[in-house]
């Protein structure tokens, strides 16, 4: 705490010293200076701040560790613990050093050297810390200042830092998409030592629940992942069978045909649409389309069960409707004027030049969004989990109940911690599958999309 | 100043504004290429202080190119090289240890489109001596804003409406806002881009007269497609063709009696 | 001649075409018909269900304070007031009402009256009591909470029509609440305990209180990481960023990650946040971590856009001032792009308030009675807490799940209209 308070002290410090140092050199006419004071006192700042903050954090995780390390050396029977008793054991110690409890809870007579060393090792720790801060930023104060000059370029300095800190905001993405990849991935291979490739890739059967015994024959369960994606592709196709026609029609329709008033009404109300919330679709499709299906389908002679593919597949149809009509607009609307004028010129009706000269012209763009469509359709979690079945069928029936990719994954992973059990890392693999899935889908769509605007811009 | 004229650029911070200099900029050898495409082509002149300086040519000959390298605007360009030196007042403005935006600050510009900030008109004068720290109290910054924009021809005009934004004014009070904006940091250079090419001729009538009062202060250099503009506010004359600088000489003598054909098809309006 | 001309005309385009061109127009109106009666439905079933859960049934009983049962000793100890037992209290209020009613067996009948008040109904009475302790001694008449499935009766929400078995409500305790409500005991109230509330085991006395600070943390989070990075790595590609081969990864990454599942995300946050840097689980911190990176590329790419659109000749004016490029940017070009910039902001985090399945990965789903105080208590979301309900078998909350989609509702449209009227005040044309 006094660390950072002295760190602030010293940083606005420098601050107000390298302002008015530069601002002294030539007497206060600033235009004699490279760099206006306010740039030299950020100057100073900067490096006041930012090394005793580096320093300030490493030191902090780094002393943790190493105390840890060294104080549980002292416990009796360190070595027969497992992971999650040393976390235990090290609160107790923590608490018995700060706070003198004598609650039986935390106190362990045993622990008392431990907490003693503790005590006395957070303490060096903090006295070091302090020293090693103060001193740097005394060093600091006293080599920069110097660098203050009139020809002295600070504010290209300072402009480097803040360009440095704004690239690094940008390969924030890189580092995510990295972390997808390696957590999926690690898990993954995890995942295949146990079960093989070529079983969950080809795998007709998926049973992960009966690996829970795990000293029952036959504990491994079954994970052929096949059925699991043949259901996630059914409730795709029947979602995009509604929101295809559905999307494409509004787009042209709202595009070529509605009046102005109508089409600023219906807009925002597909906007509406493209922002409710998907679990809200969930509780839709459970609560109402499934039991309406159901029941429509007795009194027309069908077995439709409550969940499903159809129900979940129409509702997921629903939310895409928005997402399709808005980038097929865009998509249209990109189509150069005088290619309409043409056709109209040539005497063709609207629907004529729509159908011949429009769509086509827009063709890639369209494909483009009908396939980012399906990569949020395969991706959609909420209204499946909520709407589709558990148990995974090998059906091309939509009629009955299917399972999907981001079922399989949510019912793995809610409330199971255990790691290392090859039905939690099931779901790491399914995720990997539905990731390179959608990653395709989405960088095909994305490069179609692109080419397409270059054609038209 | 050594025998080349070069200065040791370690002491540029301000450019001199001192009456006895004669020439302001020694330019040689300049090309600036796009890419491959070179936009500028080996050109070399003198450019004298307190003297209007026109370029003249036709759409794409490179005269616009050229007075962008005089502040560096070129370096924002992407795959824009310029060769060739500058030297303006003796510094080697292309000297890697040129810090290019504080010679922007000594050399001023106005754009072809006037551009003003979509702020108060107050503050787009005052936006340049903030910038640089040279008025500090809020009464010197008043100062520099009155005198900038009655240097400009402004300040009547919309003295009772300082803290209006300044998009409300008319584009000829644009440009002139622009101006006012340029010198109220007091360059020592001003760059104009076809300053008139968006203005009605009232109002170019109204930038001429400035930039003949200008011109006691500051030296002028103005890239004009209208060759009359070249000829009235003009002390000296270039032509551009091609990227090449074909004829440079006193404006009378490149109107009247020019050494060049080109130049003589192009004021005689067979091309351009 | 002219006649003929007009014939002309009038043949060329033949019926069939029109008739294909009004057929294509039909289409079209049927597809939008098609996607708003959906909404339509959507919204009626929503708010059909849910308003009622906004109303919450309330049982007035005579209670008599006896202070025998209450504080026999007259110390009035708060010890003592606070272990009395105050269910035999609301038990003899009860068979004093039941007296004139049934002939039943008493025990038997008691258990069963007992069940049309929440079982927390003597802590109701305990804290008044505490708070009034001048009321001991006298008969003062005590406002209930009827338990879920009374609150159902009372709506109308129970079919009484099918075998007493298999409905909730049994023969007697529709007797007794006809008769209590004959004799005006029974009221309607604005349901307050659904704002200031957790989650709990009893519809009746669960409430979106937790749920709705764990997504204000985690949007808070979300919010404060997002926003920055995001524009600053906005500002980076679009100013500053030179083409090659690392800025064209950076944009492609970007692009992608905007497409890829939101689950995806809620994995990495579990293998990465959770396993591998031992962060809290269910924590409101972590959510907002996970949820900070999946609105990144959603914030990028609109502010992106913003600053595209503001013109280059304002910049240029900056730089022909002799500002620097940074300089520039922050001055003129930053401040111009910040409505749209903001815009895509809040429609970025509005999508982040709606977003369920990551959160599940980090296990935010559980079930926590207790209002989170720290951004590393653990927490559920509003999102996740519909989920929750949703999964509930019970008619109550089923009305209580509908009533929490319209508060996440509510929020979401606050936000969108802040984010439209943005957008209208501050659009720009250049």
């Amino acid at each position: 705490m006094y660390v950072v308070i002295a760190i602030l002290l010293f940083s606005f410090y420098g601050f107000y010293l390298g302002k008015k140092k530069s601002a002294n050199l030539v007497s206060n006419k600033v235009s004699e200076l490279h760099s206006t004071p306010i740039y030299h006192g950020y100057y100073i700042f900067l490096w006041c701040f930012v090394p005793s903050l580096i320093v300030l954090i490493s030191w902090q995780v780094l002393d943790n560790y190493l105390i840890k390390s060294l104080v549980l050396n002292l416990v009796p029977g360190f070595e027969t613990l497992d992971k999650g008793n040393i976390n235990f054991v090290f609160e107790k110690i923590k608490t018995m050093a700060t706070q003198e409890t004598i609650d039986p809870f935390f106190y362990d007579e045993q622990l008392i050297p431990a907490s003693k060393k503790y005590n006395w090792l957070t303490k060096i720790s903090n006295i070091t810390l302090f020293t090693v801060i103060l001193s740097f930023l005394a060093i600091v104060l006293v080599y920069v200042k110097n660098k203050i000059q009139a020809e002295f370029t600070a504010r290209v300095y300072v402009e480097k830092f803040i360009k440095t800190i704004l690239f690094m905001c940008s390969v924030v993405a890189i580092f995510t998409t990295l972390g997808i990849v390696l957590s999926l991935l690690l898990e993954s291979l995890r995942f295949f030592q146990s079960v093989s490739i070529f079983d969950f890739l080809f795998g007709t059967h998926w049973s992960p629940q009966i690996a829970i015994r795990e000293d029952q024959v036959g504990s491994s369960g079954a994970f052929g992942s096949v059925p699991v994606l043949a259901g996630t592709l059914l409730i795709t196709l029947i979602a995009m069978t509604v929101s295809v026609p559905v999307g494409l029609f509004s787009a042209i329709y709202l595009s070529d045909y509605a009046p102005r008033k109508v089409r600023t009404i219906m807009k925002p109300l597909l906007e509406i649409l493209a922002g409710i919330p998907t679990v809200v679709y969930g509780f839709f499709a459970a609560l109402t389309i499934g039991p309406f299906l159901r029941k429509f389908g007795e009194s027309m002679g069908l077995d439709i069960v409550s969940e499903s593919a159809l129900a979940a597949g129409l509702v997921m149809g629903i939310m895409i409707i928005p997402f399709i009509s808005s980038l097929s607009d865009d998509v249209i609307n990109a189509v150069p004027q005088e290619l309409k004028d043409g056709s109209y010129a040539l005497g063709a009706t609207k629907s004529e030049t729509m159908v011949r000269v429009i769509l086509p012209a827009a063709l890639p763009g369209i494909i483009g969004s009908i396939l980012l469509a399906v990569s949020r359709a395969i991706g959609e979690t909420m209204i499946v989990v909520m709407a589709a079945g558990m148990s995974a069928r090998l059906t091309a029936n939509p009629f009955e109940a299917v399972t999907t990719v981001t079922v399989q994954i949510v019912t793995l992973l809610v409330g199971d911690q255990e790691f290392d059990n090859p039905k939690t890392l099931a779901a790491f693999a399914l995720g990997l599958q539905l990731f390179l899935l959608t990653l395709f889908l989405n960088l095909f769509a994305l490069k179609i999309v692109q080419k397409y605007r270059e054609k038209y811009e | 100043m050594t025998d080349t004229g070069i200065v040791n650029i370690s002491s540029f911070n301000k450019l001199k504004k001192s009456k006895n200099i004669k020439i302001k900029a020694i330019i040689k050898n300049l090309s600036v290429f796009y890419s491959d495409k070179c936009a500028v082509d080996n050109v070399s002149m003198n450019i004298n202080a307190r003297e209007v300086t026109a370029m003249i040519g036709p759409s794409g000959c490179g005269k616009s190119t050229f007075i962008r390298c005089l502040n560096r605007m070129n370096d924002v360009i992407e795959n824009c090289t310029v060769k060739g030196s500058i030297l303006i007042d003796g510094y080697d403005i292309y000297h890697p240890k040129i810090d290019e935006v504080k010679l922007r600050s000594q050399i001023g510009m106005v754009f072809q489109k006037p551009n003003p900030f979509p702020k108060s008109i107050y503050d787009n004068v005052a936006y340049g001596p903030r910038l640089h720290g040279i008025a500090t109290k809020k009464n010197d910054l008043d100062n520099i804003v009155e005198e900038s924009l009655t240097k400009a021809g402004l300040f009547k005009e919309v003295k009772d409406r300082l803290n209006d934004t300044a998009i409300g004014l008319s584009g000829g009070q644009q440009q002139r806002l622009c101006i006012a904006r340029t010198i109220s940091i007091s360059p020592s250079i001003i760059l104009m881009d076809e300053p008139c090419s968006a203005l009605d001729p009232i109002a170019t009538a109204v930038i001429e007269e400035l930039i003949e009062n200008l011109k006691k202060s500051y030296t002028i250099l103005i890239v004009t497609h209208n060759m009359q503009q070249a000829a009235r506010v003009s002390e000296k004359t270039a032509f551009f063709h091609l990227g090449k600088l074909i004829e440079f000489g006193d404006t009378k003598t490149i109107f009247t009696n020019p050494r060049e054909k080109q130049t003589l098809g192009y004021i005689t309006g067979r091309y351009g | 001649m002219s006649s003929t001309i007009n014939q002309d005309i009038a043949s060329s385009i033949s019926s069939a075409r029109i008739n294909k061109e009004k057929r294509f127009q039909i289409y079209g109106v049927a597809a939008l018909l098609f996607a708003m009666i959906m909404l339509v439905t959507l919204f009626i079933t929503i708010f059909s269900k849910g308003l009622s859960a906004f109303i919450q049934t309330k049982v007035n009983l005579d209670i008599e304070l006896t202070q025998e049962v209450i504080d026999p000793e007259g110390s009035r100890d708060l010890n003592v007031l606070k272990q009395a037992n105050y269910q035999k209290l609301i038990d003899d209020s009860l068979k004093l009402y039941a007296l004139n009613l049934f002939d039943k067996d008493e025990k038997e009948l008691i258990k069963n009256l007992r069940m049309i008040l929440s079982p927390i109904a003597y802590l109701e009475l305990r804290n008044l009591v505490i708070d009034n302790q001048d009321f001991i001694g006298k008969t003062k008449k005590v406002s209930f909470i009827a338990s879920d499935d009374i609150d159902q009766y009372f709506k109308g929400k129970i079919d009484m029509s099918i075998p007493e078995d298999d409905r909730k409500i049994t023969d007697i305790q529709e007797k007794f609440l006809d008769d209590l409500q004959s004799k005006g005991q029974i009221n309607k109230v604005f349901n307050k305990t659904l704002f200031t509330k957790s989650d709990s085991r009893e519809a009746e006395l669960s409430g979106v209180l937790g749920a709705v600070i764990g997504s204000f943390y985690s949007l808070l989070i979300a919010g404060l990481l997002s926003i920055p990075i995001g524009i600053g790595a906005a500002i980076y590609l679009q100013e500053f960023a030179k083409k090659n081969r690392i800025t064209d990864f950076i944009e492609i990454n970007i692009n992608n990650l905007a497409a890829v599942p939101s689950i995806v995300f809620g994995l990495l946050g579990l293998a990465i946040f959770l396993n591998m840097f031992l962060m809290p689980r269910s924590a409101p911190l972590v959510g907002g971590m996970v949820l900070a990176l999946m609105t990144l590329p959603k914030i990028i790419i609109p502010a992106r856009a913003a600053i595209l659109a503001v013109p280059e000749s304002i910049k240029q004016g900056a730089l022909a001032l002799g500002a620097s490029h940074m300089q520039s940017i922050m001055h003129h070009v930053l401040p111009l792009a910040m409505p749209a910039i903001l815009t895509g902001i809040i429609i970025g985090l509005a999508q982040a308030l709606g977003e369920t399945a990551p959160l599940l990965m980090i296990g935010m789903i559980a079930f926590i009675p207790d209002t989170p105080l720290y951004i590393t208590d653990p927490a559920t979301a509003l999102p996740v807490q519909i989920f929750m309900w949703a999964d509930n078998p019970e008619r109550a909350f089923v009305e209580r799940t509908s009533a929490a989609i319209i508060i996440l509702l509510f929020f979401l449209i606050a936000m969108n209209s802040i984010a439209i009227y943005l957008r209208q005040k501050f659009e720009r044309k250049w």
